[in-house]
């Protein structure tokens, strides 16, 4: 370029001018942006969720507006983020010292955030409280949230997965219906009878092989996924086995859709369209099946040698760094276990509150379909919980390798199992 | 121009439809379903036009989201993040094109650097510097990382170079200094690349997400992509209802894309031709 030094300076000087002229350009716009928060004398805490947009944010701002009638010195400030993205936000806020006061969790990421120390110990404020009674809620849904000795948290509803089956197929086939009582060999001779009577692209019986539903399969079986130190892979034993074996032998009985046969289908639409009798899948299908144009119900799942169902719970956890402790007690507790929020909940069928009284689960249980809603409680006299590590999602995706071999028959259950509890001990070993 | 007359336009023409066929047909897909209701969205064979149209899925998204305000908050923010990310894109574009100054190509491979390092790195770090600032959960927050581009500044230096030197140095004669230059000659010459990276930074300000993901709090704070996330459940979606959110916020860079598209068309063309 042309310029000499002083020219160069003369233009720096002149150039420093503009980037200032435009540096307070951008204040100025980004002040009249600014909002500022309104300061109030009442206590304000966070509340963070992924279970309630979008479906339930209105029963949610319910729950917060009768919390605050109760509680005229708390305000509670919703948060929201979908359960793909909520962690991203979570870790974020945690990282950086901003965590809210208090949030939900699942059962399977609980014990990561109590073993990093970001939860607070609720013993104190829970002993303070002589209000609260822990009987409150359903025996296992409060316990899973104790950590060697700590309670972490309270559970706020659970889930489960039950068997579905379509009434019609059913009936059409002259098969009877699912019970309560059923185990392996009576589902297994149910799909065979279905098959012969079914018409070509219309199957039986659909159950996933995937990590989570292994892991039930297994404790059906009489199997544990650990140790109980959690420190080695138990699944790899003889109830594993014979686990794999029946999932395997259910996909290549011809009964049970294949991937291929499933084309673009997954199986919740593949039943929602009349295509499958039975499914195993969680009671949060019971929406999406509501108009379906068959006539459906549900059972507790087939056990193996033992019955055993999935124990899904979401949790309010306080933050270990809550300058609001009592007052986020509060919250949690309201909001899990007070009359008011149950009520609130069980109308919108925001899952099931993990509560023992039976009389605010009554509006619950009468809503049809599925008629056997019971069906949802018995499930849970066996509740099987996720095994759940420090690096969980390795853990699930070398699982979930093997199993697919498993799946195509590329490799043994045997060889599958064993292969996958090495995978799994290394990774355990790095703990 | 011979390209007219050789026998290659009876391939070529051909070619082209076919190539515009596969781009806009995941937007006909996407418009498609959202219109059908959930059966039918998953039924197989599927069906390209929906057999029984329902505004239904659009009614569901306002009543689950404040579109309204979704939709100003994204473009205010992305408006004013824009326009000022062009004009420190071009500054910093002009500074480097045409100053002379010490360390100005160490300087230009810093700003390269950064672009390798992905968002994803830095986002911790950023949000504790937002929280000291105190601006956590504010549009502000949300919009200053975004106002300087290392890639705009890389796109706006390499337009500024083909500024022919005479044009400068008829404009120095004259007694312009680098302000004046900057504003009457190299921004109106470099309109076409403006024009591009206008669009350029307007879509990725707008469909910006994890950092807002993380910075924004508030529902009434949110912006478009922050809201359709919120459509997804734990154990379910309702893709209908998240492809009628998506056909709404495609429309305002579609109406943008539209309104600049001689600008963006001529600026690649120059491009070319500088080659």
């Amino acid at each position: 370029m042309g310029l000499t030094n002083k020219q160069g300076e003369y233009m720096n000087k002149k150039m420093v001018k503009v980037f200032a002229t435009a540096v307070t350009g951008i204040l100025v716009a980004g002040l009249g942006l600014l909002t500022t928060p309104a300061s109030a004398a009442k206590t304000t805490i966070n509340y963070f969720t992924f279970s309630a947009a979008p479906d339930h944010l209105d029963t949610l701002k319910a729950m917060v507006a009768a919390f605050e009638k109760k509680n005229p010195n708390i305000h509670v400030n919703i948060q929201t983020a979908s359960y793909d993205d909520y962690f991203t936000k979570l870790k974020t806020q945690v990282a950086a010292g901003k965590a809210p006061d208090t949030f939900e969790l699942n059962y399977e990421n609980f014990v990561t955030y109590a073993k990093a120390g970001s939860l607070l110990n609720l013993n104190k404020v829970i002993s303070a409280d002589k209000t609260f009674k822990k009987s409150v809620y359903y025996g296992k849904a409060y316990d899973v949230f104790n950590s060697k000795g700590a309670q972490f948290g309270v559970p706020a509803s659970y889930s489960t997965v039950v068997l579905i089956y379509n009434k019609d197929l059913f009936d059409a086939a002259g098969v009877s219906y699912p019970k309560n009582s059923w185990d392996w060999s009576d589902e297994e001779a149910a799909a065979k009878a279905l098959k012969a009577k079914l018409p070509a692209g219309t199957y039986a019986d659909f159950q996933p092989i995937q990590f989570w539903e292994f892991y039930k399969v297994l404790g059906q079986a009489g199997g544990t996924f650990l140790s109980a130190d959690g420190k080695s892979a138990t699944f790899a034993k003889q109830p594993g086995i014979n686990a794999l074996t029946w999932l395997t032998g259910k996909y290549n009985s011809g009964y049970m859709p294949t991937a291929a046969q499933m084309g673009t289908l997954d199986d919740g639409a593949m039943f929602k369209a009349g295509k499958l009798a039975m499914i195993h899948t969680g009671i949060w299908m019971f929406d999406g099946f509501k108009d379906a144009p068959f006539k459906w119900d549900i059972a507790v799942q087939p056990g193996g040698v033992t019955p055993g169902n999935h124990f899904f719970a979401n949790s309010v956890v306080v933050s270990s760094k809550t300058k609001n402790a009592a007052a986020a007690w509060q919250w949690a507790k309201f909001m899990t276990s007070d009359n008011a929020a149950v009520k609130l909940r069980v109308d919108a069928s925001w899952e099931v509150p993990a509560v023992s009284a039976k009389a605010p689960l009554a509006s619950y249980l009468a809503k049809t379909p599925p008629a056997n809603r019971q069906a949802v409680f018995e499930a849970l006299k066996n509740p099987i919980v996720p095994p759940v590590i420090g690096q969980q999602n390795a853990m699930q995706d070398a699982v979930n390798a093997w199993l697919e071999k498993a799946k195509n028959g590329t490799v043994t259950p045997t060889e599958a199992l064993k292969s996958a509890a090495a995978e799994v001990n290394a990774i355990l070993a790095k703990e | 121009m011979t390209l007219n007359k050789s026998p290659l336009r009876y391939i070529g023409r051909p070619a082209l439809i076919f190539g515009a066929i596969i781009m806009i047909f995941p937007f006909f897909w996407m418009g498609s379903s959202s219109l059908k209701d959930e059966a039918e969205a998953f039924a197989t064979p599927p069906t390209l036009i929906p057999k029984a149209a329902t505004l239904e899925n659009f009614r569901k998204l306002t009543e689950y989201l404040d579109i309204q305000q979704l939709m100003i908050n994204s473009i205010v923010v992305s408006v004013t993040v824009t326009f000022l990310q062009l004009l420190t894109s071009s500054m910093a574009g002009y500074a480097f094109a045409r100053m002379n100054f010490r360390g100005k190509n160490f300087l230009f491979l810093t700003y390269m650097v950064t672009m390798m390092i992905p968002m994803q790195v830095i986002i911790v770090p950023l949000f504790i510097e937002m929280k000291y600032l105190k601006l956590v959960d504010s549009l502000v927050g949300l919009g200053l990382p975004m106002i300087a581009s290392a890639f705009g500044a890389f796109f706006m230096r390499q337009a500024m170079m083909s500024i022919p030197k005479e044009i400068e140095e008829a404009a120095r004669i004259d007694g312009a200094g680098h302000f004046r230059i900057f504003f009457k000659i190299a921004i109106p010459l470099t309109i076409p690349a403006l024009s591009a990276l206008f669009i350029l930074a307007f879509m990725s300000v707008w469909n910006a997400f994890l950092w807002p993901l993380v910075i924004i709090f508030s529902p009434e704070k949110m912006t478009l992509p922050l809201g359709l996330a919120n459509l997804h459940g734990q154990y379910a979606t309702d893709w209908p209802l998240v492809m009628a959110g998506t056909t709404v916020s495609v429309i305002p860079i579609a109406v943008i894309y539209l309104l600049l598209q001689k600008q963006i068309t001529q600026s690649f063309l120059t491009a070319g031709l500088k080659g």
